[in-house]
């Protein structure tokens, strides 16, 4: 996933902090004016802020800042509903360009017992604001006594990535859960996208995985069935997206919250959809003649 | 965008290509056949810049034919995707051609067989192939739904799977397909899936 | 992406005891998607002399046909196999034909002499010759190889404990390469 450049870093010397209340309830909002000039104030609200950099030239450094931590989106996750609730499958790879950095990301975040997101895109970015989320939807059931809805739950995070909208956030996820109206499924992403639906795939692997899902995909599936589908349609991702690999988890969630179905190792799997065909051997050891 | 694709089964080989002829935003033709048939027995899907594919995919054709007329044989699907390699190989430090090629192509020793060369001269013979933004919804459906020895109702069958998959899920999908088939009795047009038709041409 | 980089390969030769190894990944790959998972780099010049090739397929194939070419050339007039050193010159003075137009791929020799006395080598895609006592690396997944190799070495071993070595050493390296993998192919001579 994108790490950071350590240059990065060496622009954070030169940054003063600037309120940003995107942590907070209220999205955040930009006023070059006043808010990259007057950082003495917003100093006092430091655990909730973010450091902005000083400088006139403020997009150029934006654009070389995005460039740095550019994610690579070498994932495939995806989710569907389906008669029983909502299947939602990722891989588990992470990479850097060619190098695999980790075989064991978890890629499906635990956003409360009832609700799963998925996390496609800057690593650092989805687990941070799937984190904060889950900390909007708890202040929300305590405050009305009731679970959020997943449609309130996607908006809420919709409106927080459109207000960083050209910043340089990289999220694609989709949020998936179960509350009163039924199984509940939306895709999200950084550039301010919010579409609800019944079927979706995030990820470089995406298109393979649809490829897959979109063929065997019906409602009435058992959850067998739906499972089996989803952890098919990683599969052939993995296989045809070399950014793409690890595990492939299943998680299901139902109307009493979700439940991880499995982990298969996509190398495992791979011998278990296509048996090894042993073949004549090609050329044998043999003793080397004398010479 | 292009989309190519093709697949062997029990005793044929079956290519697909798209037939949208485009230049940036538009369409000039939707009815472009992009599939040669090189001689009796083999078929060229080419994708690529359109001067590319048609100049590069008729020199292959003609060279083929002149080699049967000197030697009286006809070459082999591997001899002729080998010679395709080499003439790719050898423009590619000069001049080189924009195409993407898959070959498919019916021998009496071997049987049905398809090749994958892409616009650098990379050869590997294949299962099953595809080109352009196609490749990416089309191999996972045939990773998923092909099987060795599969007949052609079965192989058409998951051809019409990817064309609908492409045009659902492609957002420049384009409109029209053209199948082609090779087995023991010849390289043939199969058949044209098309969601939009120009107007005929009058007769002359 | 390095054009080195567009296929996706990963190459190692080991030594052993009177013997070598030389083992390849079998992706075939257009930068991050899988065409094929049969890929040949590893070609056989002759009994005891093993070419690989990393980099990009294209040039591979066409620096395979020539060398090719070359040694069965050298056949017919020599009536005798190239020693592996002959051949690894042979390979250096034709990458370097290409000095300002390169072919994109880095080869590694692995052959036996006739007094058994085994000879690895690589070079670099202009022909630079690097020999080595141990191993030789290279493709996408060189750097991981190098230190799975460095970890897993021993020197003098049997065939059976070297073709386990190498295997080893080919499998966890692509497990952290994206671009290679899906199977391999290991030859013991």
């Amino acid at each position: 996933m994108s790490l950071a450049d350590p240059e990065v870093v060496g622009f954070c010397f030169r940054m003063m902090k600037l309120d940003f209340s995107g942590l907070e309830s209220k999205a955040p909002h930009f006023d070059a004016s006043n808010e990259l000039v007057g950082g003495d104030g917003a100093l006092s609200a430091a655990p909730s802020s973010f450091q902005l950099p000083i400088t006139a030239d403020f997009d150029g450094f934006q654009k070389n800042a995005i460039q740095m931590v550019k994610p690579a989106k070498g994932t495939t996750t995806l989710a569907f509903i389906f008669k029983e609730g909502v299947m939602v499958a990722a891989d588990s790879r992470a990479s850097m360009g060619g190098y695999i950095s980790s075989q064991s990301v978890k890629k499906i975040i635990e956003i409360n017992p009832y609700m799963l997101g998925t996390m496609a895109g800057g690593a650092a970015d989805c687990q941070f604001w799937h984190r904060n989320l889950g900390i909007k939807c708890r202040l929300h059931e305590l405050a009305n006594k009731r679970r959020i809805s997943v449609t309130g739950a996607s908006k809420l995070l919709a409106n927080i990535l459109y207000s960083y909208r050209g910043m340089g956030l990289s999220v694609g996820t989709m949020i998936a859960g179960w509350d009163e109206t039924g199984p509940g499924l939306y895709y999200v992403d950084s550039e301010g996208g919010r579409l609800k639906g019944q079927r979706f795939s995030v990820g470089s692997g995406s298109p393979y995985a649809y490829g897959v899902l979109d063929s065997g995909y019906r409602y009435d599936m058992t959850i067998e069935e739906a499972a089996e589908l989803a952890r098919r349609s990683i599969y052939h991702a993995t296989f045809r997206d070399a950014a793409s690999g690890g595990v492939a988890s299943v998680y299901y969630v139902g109307p009493n919250g979700w439940k991880k179905l499995s982990g298969d190792d996509v190398g495992e799997l791979h011998y278990h959809y296509y048996p090894a065909i042993s073949s004549t051997t090609e050329q044998e050891m043999v003793e080397a003649p004398a010479a | 965008m292009e989309c190519v694709f093709g697949l062997v089964g029990n005793g044929f080989a079956i290519v697909v290509a798209d037939t949208s002829a485009v230049h940036s935003i538009l369409v000039h033709k939707s009815n472009e056949d992009k599939i040669m048939v090189l001689d009796s027995h083999k078929l060229v899907a080419a994708s690529g810049e359109s001067g590319d594919r048609v100049q590069f995919t008729e020199y292959i054709q003609k060279n083929v034919a002149l080699y049967q007329f000197r030697n009286g044989i006809p070459l082999t699907t591997a001899a002729a995707a080998n010679f395709t390699r080499g003439e790719l190989a050898t423009a590619l430090r000069k001049n080189p051609y924009f195409v993407n090629i898959l070959m498919a192509g019916y021998d009496k020793e071997t049987g049905p067989s398809l090749y994958y060369i892409d616009y650098i001269a990379t050869l590997h013979k294949l299962e099953k192939g595809a080109f352009g933004y196609g490749a990416y919804f089309s191999l996972a459906m045939m990773d998923r739904h092909y099987h060795s020895g599969m007949s052609v109702e079965e192989a058409i069958e998951l051809v019409d799977k990817c064309i609908l998959e492409i045009r659902s899920r492609l957002v420049v999908a384009p409109p029209n397909f053209v199948i082609k088939i090779v087995d023991k009795d010849g390289a043939r047009e199969y058949a044209w899936r098309e969601s939009v038709k120009d107007t005929p041409a009058p007769t002359a | 992406m390095s054009i080195f980089e567009y296929n996706g390969s990963a190459l190692v030769a080991m030594v052993g005891k009177n013997c070598f190894a030389i083992a390849s990944d079998r992706r075939l790959g257009v930068q991050l998607q899988t065409i094929a998972t049969d890929f040949q780099r590893i070609h056989k010049i002759h009994d005891r002399l093993f070419l690989g090739l990393s980099g990009l397929g294209t040039d591979t194939q066409t620096l395979y046909q020539r060398l090719v070419f070359r040694h069965k050339l050298y056949q017919l007039r020599e009536e005798r196999d190239m020693k592996p050193e002959t051949f690894a010159s042979l390979v250096s003075a034709i990458l370097y034909e290409k000095r300002f137009g390169p072919y994109f791929c880095q080869p590694v020799i692995a052959g036996l002499s006739d007094e058994d006395k085994p000879f690895i080598c690589t070079m670099d895609s202009i022909g630079a010759k690097e020999l080595a006592k141990d191993f030789v690396v290279a493709g996408t997944a060189g750097e991981s190889l190098y230190g799975a190799c460095e970890a897993m070495f021993k020197p003098d071993m049997e065939p059976e404990e070297l073709f386990e070595t190498i295997s080893q050493a080919l499998l966890s390296s692509v497990d952290r390469d994206c671009l290679s993998g899906w199977g391999g192919h290991v030859y013991v001579v």
